[in-house]
């Protein structure tokens, strides 16, 4: 018993640190943008370390699930808001929609691209936020390239105020939220067999199979978890603070890099980088876009480049290592 | 009316097919040598093509003349770039040879972004029409697709008939056994690397000589995806296999342009590009060695 | 019934025949070498066992269930277990992890959790003499140690049949009689069949076998008792007739 509550015990200094965040965004004038831009960096990387980090994986398109989340939110919106019935409710379904639609892609990319081992697997998910931007724009999906404007429905639904509200508080606790259950779930995989696996597939997938793994399905968990992450993170950030999704913007590969690099920074496959990553990443760009707008880039570039050459492990990775052993040491992962 | 058009467009798609097969020679060299992805391939394309306009523009030079100034900068930042990271991360996971390579996309965007601006440009070369019987080519892409074709059979020669091609050969078919028979593969590693770059450099010139509008600092991206088709249509390892992709790339694309055209609706232009995506996980499902591989 | 059969088994690459239409049987609980000189096709037999590649030909039978086409994770539950040439620890993981995943996903995999499963690697890391080791990351070991962690790793699996690839290659001799003696000592505790392969004829070899088989450029040409193999005038053959310097 005793030993099971130690194990959750490294879910204390991310919680924390959302929470220090959550109450100075609230209690402090002027903060809260700032605060829900880290906590949006954070969820981002949190959801994308379950696979980036876990798996080894490289997956370039993964703003599609961002995009299709979007997606699932704003349909709902635009479908059920004359169903007066329905209420806020159709936020919850949204959410589940979105849900369901990262789900549905990642198993259909999964499927296919999964297979693959490292390289192909990158070069197969290179093209699938741009395949599937061109697919809704070619095929006139969802409005095509006109996108979806949900501005009306949204004051039907909910009333102007709370509307407005609901963007400009209610949105980002939802990403705090996902953060948390993100940040939940990543602990919960690496201390069941789900865990295991996944090192060993990202140590040596020849010999993780040779051990009785099977990597595929355990590169889908993953995938798939993370995915529907994503998915959530894009219906609260992207539909409900701005009520329009546009397929090039939920499509752009942008925010792919930031959440590789939020992951590196912070150290791929540790619980609490993505915390340490999205704060680095989210004010280093806050601060730079005041003073070197527009640069933010070009700075951050060679600085992935020198993460990846000299500190692979990121700055949580080499935390852990040096506490290793020691009574802080249970408390970092 | 619509055959005539569908050839006509073929044809054009068969010069095009060999600007893209050359645009992706590097790309293969350097993951067949180095067994390195440069997923930052379409970034050093974009940098060919603003030499190309920097040239033009600026100086007035012809874009032919380009093509050695680009191939030139290409082995310049190749050997760089091999030097200060691919060689530290040739042992690493591949996520880090990955993530390095786009990051090296990225930056040469955002420097080409500093010096150039992020505006749409192109350059005005005019060198006149050839009318074929069923279609009417401009000079300049008749010189793309020659030059590259004239390029991929230097790049043949070079490796079959040279000293140092074929120990580039050698490491690519087994590098230990190079290493036991005296080649340096360190170097040969370098080289190709800088060989690899020096051809996706040279070709952004060929592209632009082929669509020479359209150049600015995120015009890599798209070329990267159409590579990587392209690559593995063509068995992702081998420089030859990249440029027969290139030459069914290049119809597939004009060719499913001409279908959609027809189709009411849709966009074209956004479908083929859905296509060529489609074909890549197509191929890599059911043939990941490519398809153009023998056995 | 045998423990594992192969029958007329044919691994090509290409043009060139790695396995050429070999059958053999082990029995539970048997030790058997399996030598051969470099390039013999050893390895490629052992992909074949454990199921990384996949015969052209011929079958294989595990505890008389034929196997041939069945993925390499699903070998594993069955009681197939290896270790490798050169040692693949998962770096990053702690010898004590390494071991459990072993425990996890192997035979024993559909009834331990984890816990259980890190009780289980604690005790085998005790078993092989790791315990000091325990928490360090596998990565860091020495060679001699990733040895034993490989193969804690592969008897926690709980097998019936453990593929030793060159399990002594790289050793002190002083060490190898260690491991030797310890190996057989554990096979014949646990009842496990042990199938070492091994480049040369080794003293080692001798001491443990029960049963030797030989292959050459692919094919089996010996499969007898280990006196009578090394007695074989095609052994002496294979490994008098090649010039030293190979």
């Amino acid at each position: 018993m005793k030993k099971d509550t130690g194990k959750y015990l490294p879910l204390i200094p991310v919680f924390a640190v959302y929470l220090v965040l959550f109450l100075m965004g609230k209690n402090m004038s002027g903060m809260w943008q700032l605060m829900a831009m880290l906590l949006f960096y954070c969820a981002l990387g949190q959801a994308f370390n379950i696979f980036l980090g876990m798996t080894g994986y490289v997956d370039f398109g993964y703003v599609a699930f961002m995009g299709v989340g979007t997606y699932g939110m704003a349909l709902s919106i635009v479908h059920l808001a004359h169903y007066e019935v329905l209420g806020a409710w159709v936020i919850v379904i949204g959410f589940i929609m979105a849900i369901l639609f990262s789900t549905i892609l990642s198993l259909a990319v999964g499927a296919v691209a999964l297979r693959l081992r490292g390289a192909y697997f990158a070069i197969a998910t290179i093209g699938v936020n741009e395949g599937f931007r061109f697919l809704i724009e070619g095929a006139r999906i969802w409005n095509g390239s006109e996108g979806l404007i949900f501005m009306g429905e949204l004051n039907q639904i909910l009333g102007r105020e709370a509307a407005s509200v609901l963007a400009t508080f209610w949105a980002d606790v939802m990403v705090l939220v996902i953060a948390a259950l993100a940040a939940a779930v990543t602990l919960v995989y690496m201390r069941s067999k789900i865990g295991y696996a996944l090192t060993a597939l990202r140590e040596d997938e020849d010999a993780a199979k040779v051990m009785g793994i099977n990597v595929t399905k355990f590169k889908i968990v993953a995938f798939v978890t993370s995915a529907s992450f994503a998915g959530l993170v894009g219906a609260s950030t992207w539909a409900l603070k701005t009520p329009y999704v546009f397929p090039p913007e939920v499509f752009e590969i942008h925010y792919t890099i930031e959440a590789i690099i939020i992951v590196l920074l912070g150290g791929a496959g540790t619980l609490l980088g993505p915390v340490a990553g999205g704060l680095i990443y989210g004010l280093s760009k806050y601060y730079l876009s005041i003073f070197l707008p527009g640069f933010q880039l070009l700075i951050f570039a060679p600085i992935i480049i020198c993460i990846i050459v000299l500190f692979p492990e990121g700055v949580v990775g080499m935390l852990k290592k040096r506490l290793r052993d020691t009574a802080l040491g249970r408390y970092i992962v | 009316m619509f055959f005539e058009l569908l050839a006509g467009n073929l044809i054009q798609g068969v010069f095009l097919g060999a600007v893209y097969g050359m645009a992706t020679m590097g790309l293969s060299l350097i993951f067949g040598v180095l067994k390195v992805v440069n997923v930052g391939h379409g970034a050093f394309i974009m940098v060919g093509a603003f030499i190309t306009l920097a040239l033009f523009d600026g100086l007035g030079i012809s874009p032919i003349l380009a093509i050695p100034a680009a191939f030139g900068v290409g082995l310049a930042l190749g050997l760089f770039f091999y030097y200060t990271v691919i060689q530290r991360l040739i042992k690493a996971p591949e996520l880090a040879t990955l993530l390095a390579t786009f990051s090296i996309g990225i930056l040469l965007e955002e420097v080409i972004k500093l010096v150039f601006g992020s505006e749409f440009r192109g350059y005005n070369w005019v060198v006149g029409k050839i009318d074929l019987g069923i279609t009417v080519v401009p000079m300049s892409k008749l010189y793309a697709g020659v030059g590259s074709v004239v390029i991929a059979v230097l790049l043949y020669l070079w490796f079959n008939r040279t000293r140092a091609g074929s120990a580039m050969r050698s490491v690519v078919e087994d590098s230990e056994g190079a290493r036991v028979c005296g080649v340096n593969v360190g170097a040969a590693y370098a080289w190709s690397f800088a060989l690899g770059i020096g051809l996706t450099v040279a070709s952004g010139v060929l592209l632009t000589m082929f669509i020479p509008v359209g150049i600015n600092p995120y015009m890599g991206g798209g070329y990267t995806l159409k590579a990587f088709v392209i690559a593995v249509l063509g068995g992702l390892a081998s420089p030859y296999g990249a440029f027969f992709g290139g030459l069914v790339f290049g119809l597939i694309e004009n060719g499913s342009y001409t279908l959609f055209a027809l189709l009411p609706g849709v966009e074209p232009f956004a479908l083929t590009r859905f296509l060529s995506f489609m074909i890549l996980l197509v191929i890599l499902l059911i043939r990941p060695t490519g398809l153009l591989r023998g056995k | 019934m045998a423990l594992l059969k192969l029958e007329e088994v044919t691994k090509r690459f290409g043009g060139l025949v790695a396995v050429n239409a070999v059958s053999l049987e082990i029995d539970a609980g048997e030790f058997v070498g399996i030598v051969g000189p470099n390039g013999s096709g050893k390895t490629t037999l052992f992909n074949v066992i454990s199921g990384v590649f996949f015969p052209e030909e011929g079958r294989v039978f595990f505890e008389d269930k034929d196997v041939t086409r069945l993925p390499p994770f699903k070998r594993a539950p069955l009681g197939i277990g290896r270790t490798f040439q050169i040692p693949r620890p998962f770096a990053s993981a702690s010898v004590r992890e390494n071991v459990a995943v072993g425990a996890m996903f192997g035979v024993l995999g559909p009834e331990v959790n984890v816990n259980e499963s890190l009780k289980i690697a604690d005790q085998i890391i005790e078993r092989v003499g790791l315990q000091e080791h325990r928490d360090k990351q596998a990565g860091t070991l020495t060679p001699v140690e990733k040895k034993l962690m490989e193969i804690a790793r592969a008897l926690a699996m709980k097998p019936k049949l453990l593929l030793m690839d060159e399990a002594m290659a790289g050793m002190h001799p002083s060490d190898i009689d260690g491991m030797v003696a310890f190996i057989k000592n554990l096979a014949r505790d646990e009842g496990i069949a042990v199938v070492a392969m091994v480049e040369h004829i080794m003293r080692a070899v001798v001491g443990m076998a029960e049963k030797v088989i030989v292959l050459d450029q692919g094919s089996k040409i010996v499969d007898a008792p280990t006196k009578q193999a090394l007695e074989d005038p095609k052994v002496i053959e294979v490994y008098l007739g090649h010039p030293p310097e190979e």
